[in-house]
């Protein structure tokens, strides 16, 4: 019989030890699911807009009793101050592409200058590019020669498949030439649909 | 001393010799550019795998999917892909 209740004995201290090491761990694991609440993250969905992140870490620092005590202050500091720092964020995202959209477009002549100074195309292509955009110019010549009050809308399709044949061309040489191209197309549009900004380009 | 002197007199011509662009990336480059003008006037072909020079501004391309064109410079100054 005290065989076994000294096994009896020493089986419950070994499970009361164990209970208390799984009772301390918990705090531990809180304490680290705190930092794992991350206030980083927070900030990081506000900026994408998403709000779902702060309600969970309320209840969990709650949780966290008085040693978490120092993340529920900064918490709520920076749950207050996210709006303002959602909007710097994005102010300090948006000037590159300001920058990029600050490549003035290109009208006619510069881009026959650009399509001739590029290394991306050889000659016989640029040759072949010259002929085609003269074609089209001449269209829009004889469009306007002919006094037709008719828009020339019906010119758009063979300019954007020029366009389009174009930037096939450069977007793996000339990837920047490409962009610029693609970016003024509408502008250079607006001169070939404008009879005298084109007669004066003509 | 010797040595050095005979060595930088190899390395300076050699040097000199191939600087410029090597034959096969001007043919590189012309395989490209004749593959682009052909696709650019709308012919079938893929990709220009060999060329043969036949004057200025004169080349037989043969192409990927077994076409042949003559791509020139016609007396107007515009570029042909004519089929053969």
């Amino acid at each position: 019989m005290m065989p076994a209740v000294r096994i009896v004995g020493i089986l419950s201290f070994a499970l009361a030890v164990g209970c208390a090491g799984v009772k301390e761990a918990p705090p531990s694991v809180m304490a680290q699911s705190a930092p794992l609440i991350i206030d980083p993250l927070p900030v990081e969905r506000n900026d994408d807009g998403a709000v779902a992140a702060p309600p969970p870490t309320p209840p969990a620092k709650s949780r966290s009793t008085a040693k978490a005590a120092p993340p529920p202050v900064k918490v709520p500091a920076k749950a207050s101050a996210p709006p303002p720092a959602v909007e710097q964020p994005r102010k300090h995202e948006d000037p590159p592409p300001v920058a990029k959209k600050l490549e003035p477009p290109l009208d006619v002549s510069a881009l026959k200058a650009r399509l001739r100074d590029t290394n991306a195309i050889g000659v016989f292509t640029k040759l072949a590019l010259k002929n085609q955009v003269d074609d089209l110019l001449q269209q829009f010549r004889a469009h306007y020669q002919s006094g037709q009050k008719t828009s020339v809308a019906s010119l758009r399709q063979p300019y954007d498949m020029l366009v389009l044949k174009v930037l096939a061309l450069l977007q793996d040489s000339d990837p920047s030439l490409a962009r610029t191209i693609s970016g003024s197309r509408e502008a250079i549009w607006g001169i070939l649909a404008d009879p005298d900004k084109f007669n004066a380009v003509a | 001393m010797i040595t050095r002197a005979r060595a930088t007199a190899l390395i300076f011509p050699l040097a000199t010799l191939f600087a410029g662009p090597s034959p096969a990336a001007e043919d590189a480059a012309l395989l490209k550019d004749l593959t682009s003008v052909i696709l650019l006037l709308g012919m079938p072909c893929g990709q220009v795998v060999s060329a043969k020079r036949q004057a200025d501004n004169d080349h037989i391309a043969s192409c990927k999917n077994g076409n042949r064109y003559r791509v020139f410079v016609n007396a107007e100054g515009r570029v042909v892909a004519q089929k053969l």
